[in-house]
């Protein structure tokens, strides 16, 4: 190996490539054979074996799937509105023929909403924006936290205490509370909802990391790289944040479930997606007044939440099991 | 010896008034140590004060452009209303709650703001108002009219109508406004529970601001009043008994509907116009509105909603909808400055049609951005008018110009409910003026009423939503109200007399009548009150906003108004 490197004949290796073997071998030689993925796959066999991770997961995929294909699945624009087009009012009760309905009227199965949509379609294209919204403030939240965690851990110092006041100043409000104001400031919709819930998840991301960071920086593998000259960015990027990250995965799945609940809770408040979004928080909220007499109309929509959230909880709390054995002894 | 047997003798008149002072359920005025029985409660003699020294309050002339020259307290018990020319209406308008008297020292203890601390000779005190709970008020013992059967009445508020619902149904309240059209059925079929027919006149419309593009140009505007499928909103959205607005005014109102009916539907038409227009691809907008449930409009967003989607589907204008808070979106709306379209209405607050169309097309009106004169001119001219069909061509005019000029569409004239418990005795919804809960009898000491939002402030001299006004009326009265079913009547006035041309009103007050600091009710607390309301140069005129538009609309124009920069 030292041949390779110094060898004339021999293709000349860059510093990197030279401190990244340097490295590894200051890692010891289990590090040298173990099988890069051999980590995750033993991961992926104890999420395998825990039932209601896999049930979260099949539940997220179902909701990606429904989300993907919701054109195909719903039976109207989620938008359309059907007065005049069919013979069916405001707030119709579920209408499914095979379960008895009369079939001269018009297939709704989860009934219409008060504007004569149809209900189904409805809540079938919310999963798309429920969906996105979660992933989009998780990884917006998660970038952006986990580095500022990140270099306040490596970085120490002031500017340790600078960021992490500045997190813990962000985490002194309670979070919804904090999404209110900031969406106040920037105004009402979607994009400014998904903003808002960032922000105020982002703090949980960067204490998560900085704490790893703290551990992870004082390992010998790290010394060992600070010893053979490698640039603490690259430290930071290559040797410290890659194994820093199972916990923040395990939060990131979480935090979709938080992320999908405060999007609602924004829009049920009227904050987040504006008429006519089909989104479950707004649909919520513009029946809010019917729960008794136009209950199915709150109910799917919520349902949705509900499965949804439960999905990723679940699919959460698995990933937590099988990255982090520890937790479950 | 001669003074016992005059002390016997009054004492035995004493015993015989007593004797006849009735139950108490009818009204006894006694004047000069006159005792008469009229309709409604008991007052005490009172000797006129010969150092009485009464208020004026001097406009200086009409030509500052408002109704009202001069009002003087002729004597303690006599006002005059001298005013700028014939005004048919001054007595369904001096009816209207904001018009309510309060005594002369108050308003000037308080600086010209009982925001909170109202002193009326109505039949509730005021106790407490618990900011963003309730308003707790306890029986006037010596109000003239009818006692309230119970000690306390409290007044509380919940945005939704399903929560107000609840609460009634969960006999926890008496009696609630605006229950939602979705539960009418509902309320109906409950045993427990009455529905109370309001028939108020009121309108909901969409209205435009023309100083804003593109609704600065009038075939934009007609385009939208053609494109819009009213008959769809009202059959879709509101209660049975509701129709499609032909005119602004309600027909129930005399000269309301003179003219010609509004648009029909017609979206070809309305692609024309905004073709014309040079909007065949349609533009941007805003729908503002307030999620705030009246009786024009039971279901905000629901409507909202549906416009929404007819601007998009009907003439490619996209707009988003943008809910405001209710007090935000009053005032931006009637300073106009909204530049999309917003959803507002009106209720009537007294039966005349200058309630309905004055206020919203006066020259001093910006809600709908430039005032028209060809809608104002008449209108002006309309109001002078005592004679009804002398009035009518004139309002066939404006009602014309308003559909031609488009300054908002009307959708409808909406049924409206109120209801109550059905061991409640009394309970009424009127169709003008407020409900008055000392009517309402529960067979308990406290009365709780719910409505849809916490008052502004409880001086009504300078508020203008229905909330607050009916607040301010439990405790403050004006000269004239309404009966039950909506007929003007006196009430701190015994009687008000024109001249001949209805120029010049003079006004008998109720003698005997007292505040509920103890103090009497005289000429000198109208004449206050008005200037308090009236007057932009008094140090009385403070209020809660200093706007008193009801004032302004009302009477035409403040006196000593600043001038305004534009």
């Amino acid at each position: 190996m030292t041949k390779e490197i110094t060898g004339r004949h021999s293709r000349r290796m860059s510093r990197s490539e030279a401190i990244e073997m340097l490295e590894a071998q200051a890692a010891g030689p289990e590090r040298l054979f173990e099988h890069p993925m051999s980590q995750w796959r033993l991961a992926l066999r104890r999420f395998r074996e825990r039932k209601s991770g896999m049930l979260g997961l099949g539940i997220v995929v179902f909701l990606i799937l429904v989300a993907v294909f919701a054109p195909l699945i719903a039976p109207y624009e989620p938008n359309q509105v059907l007065i005049g087009r069919e013979d069916v009012g405001p707030r119709e009760p579920p209408c499914v023929h095979i379960l008895g309905c009369d079939e001269s009227l018009p297939q709704h199965i989860l009934g219409t909403d008060a504007n004569v949509r149809d209900e189904f379609s409805r809540v079938i294209y919310g999963s798309r924006v429920s969906l996105s919204l979660g992933f989009f403030t998780v990884t917006l939240a998660l970038v952006v936290g986990s580095t500022i965690g990140a270099i306040a851990g490596y970085r120490g110092g002031w500017l340790d205490n600078i960021l992490m006041r500045l997190m813990d100043v962000i985490l002194g409000f309670p979070s919804l509370l904090l999404a209110i104001a900031i969406v106040m400031v920037l105004g009402r919709g979607l994009q400014n909802a998904l903003l808002a819930i960032a922000v105020v998840t982002m703090p949980g991301y960067a204490r998560v990391m900085r704490a790893q960071v703290l551990a992870i920086k004082e390992s010998d593998y790290v010394s060992a790289s600070q010893a053979l000259g490698a640039s603490p960015t690259r430290i930071l990027i290559r040797r410290v944040i890659p194994n820093a990250m199972t916990p923040i995965v395990v939060l990131a799945t979480l935090g979709v479930a938080t992320a999908i609940l405060e999007a609602a809770g924004l829009s049920f408040l009227g904050l987040g997606a504006q008429p006519p979004t089909a989104e479950w928080g707004t649909m919520l909220a513009s029946e809010r007044n019917n729960v008794f007499t136009s209950p199915h109309l709150v109910f799917f929509p919520g349902l949705a939440i509900m499965i949804t959230v439960l999905g990723f909880n679940l699919m959460g709390d698995g990933l937590r099991d099988a990255l982090d054995p520890s937790l479950n002894k | 010896m001669k003074r016992m047997r005059w002390l016997a003798l009054v004492s035995v008149i004493a015993l015989v008034l007593a004797a006849c002072g009735g139950d108490g359920t009818g009204d006894t005025t006694t004047t000069a140590g006159e005792t008469t029985t009229t309709a409604g409660g008991t007052t005490t003699s009172v000797e006129p004060d010969p150092d009485f020294e009464g208020r004026v309050l001097d406009a200086g002339g009409c030509d500052y452009g408002g109704r009202v020259e001069k009002i003087t307290a002729l004597d303690e018990f006599t006002v005059e209303f001298d005013l700028c020319g014939p005004h048919p209406a001054f007595l369904a308008q001096i009816a209207f709650g904001v018009f309510g008297i309060q005594p002369e020292e108050h308003l000037e203890a308080t600086g010209g703001a009982p925001l909170d601390n109202p002193i009326g000779t109505g039949p509730y005190v005021l106790q407490e108002w618990v900011r963003g709970d309730s308003v707790v008020y306890q029986r006037f013992d010596d109000y003239y009219g009818t006692v309230a059967p119970h000690q306390t009445a409290v007044l509380r508020w919940a945005t939704e109508s399903a929560g107000r619902l609840t609460e009634l149904a969960a006999g926890t309240a008496d009696g609630i406004t605006f229950p939602g059209t979705e539960d009418l059925e509902d309320i109906e079929a409950n045993p427990d529970l009455v529905l109370l027919d309001k028939p108020e006149p009121n309108i909901f419309y969409m209205g435009f601001t023309n100083t804003f593009a593109p609704w600065d140009d009038v075939r934009v505007r007609q385009a939208v009043a053609l494109g819009i499928d009213r008959q769809r909103i009202v059959d879709t959205f509101y209660p049975e008994g509701s129709e499609t607005a032909s005119h602004f005014t309600p027909c129930v109102v005399e000269n309301g509907c003179e003219g010609e009916s509004w648009y029909e539907f017609d979206v070809e038409a309305a692609q024309q116009l905004l073709a014309d227009a040079g909007l065949a691809d349609g533009f941007e907008t805003t729908i503002y509105y307030r999620d705030v449930t009246r009786g024009y409009l039971p279901t905000p967003g629901d409507v909202a909603a549906d416009i929404q989607a007819q601007l998009q589907e009907n003439l490619n204008i996209t707009a988003s909808i943008e809910q405001m808070e209710s007090a935000e979106f009053i005032q931006q709306s009637s300073a106009g400055n909204l530049d999309g379209i917003h959803l507002l209405g009106w209720t009537g607050d007294y039966p005349h049609v200058t309630n309905f169309l004055d206020f919203h097309f006066a020259d001093t009106n910006l809600q709908f951005g430039d005032p028209h004169p060809e809608i104002y001119e008449a209108l002006n001219e309309a109001s002078q008018l005592a004679d009804a069909a002398e009035a009518a061509p004139l309002y066939e005019t404006a009602n014309n110009a308003i559909k031609e000029l488009v300054p908002m569409v009307p959708i409808a004239h909406s049924a409206a409910f109120f209801a109550a418990a059905a061991d409640v005795d009394g309970a009424y919804a009127p169709p003008w003026g407020q409900v008055m809960f000392n009517f309402w009898d529960n067979g308990t000491d406290t009365l709780v009423f719910y409505q849809g939002n916490e008052p502004i402030s409880l001086y009504c001299a300078d508020e203008t939503d229905g909330e607050s006004l009916r607040a301010c009326a439990q405790v403050v009265e004006a000269l004239y109200s309404y009966t039950q079913e909506g007929e003007v009547q006196p009430q701190l006035a015994e009687e008000c007399v024109p001249n001949d041309d209805l120029s010049v009103w003079t006004c008998s007050l109720r003698q005997g009548v007292l505040f509920h600091d103890g103090s009497t009710f005289d000429a000198n607390d109208v004449v206050a009150s008005f200037t308090a309301g009236l007057d932009a140069s008094s140090p009385l005129h403070t209020g809660n906003s200093g706007v008193f538009e009801y004032y302004d609309y009302l009477w035409n124009g403040l006196i000593n108004a600043p001038e305004s920069d534009g």
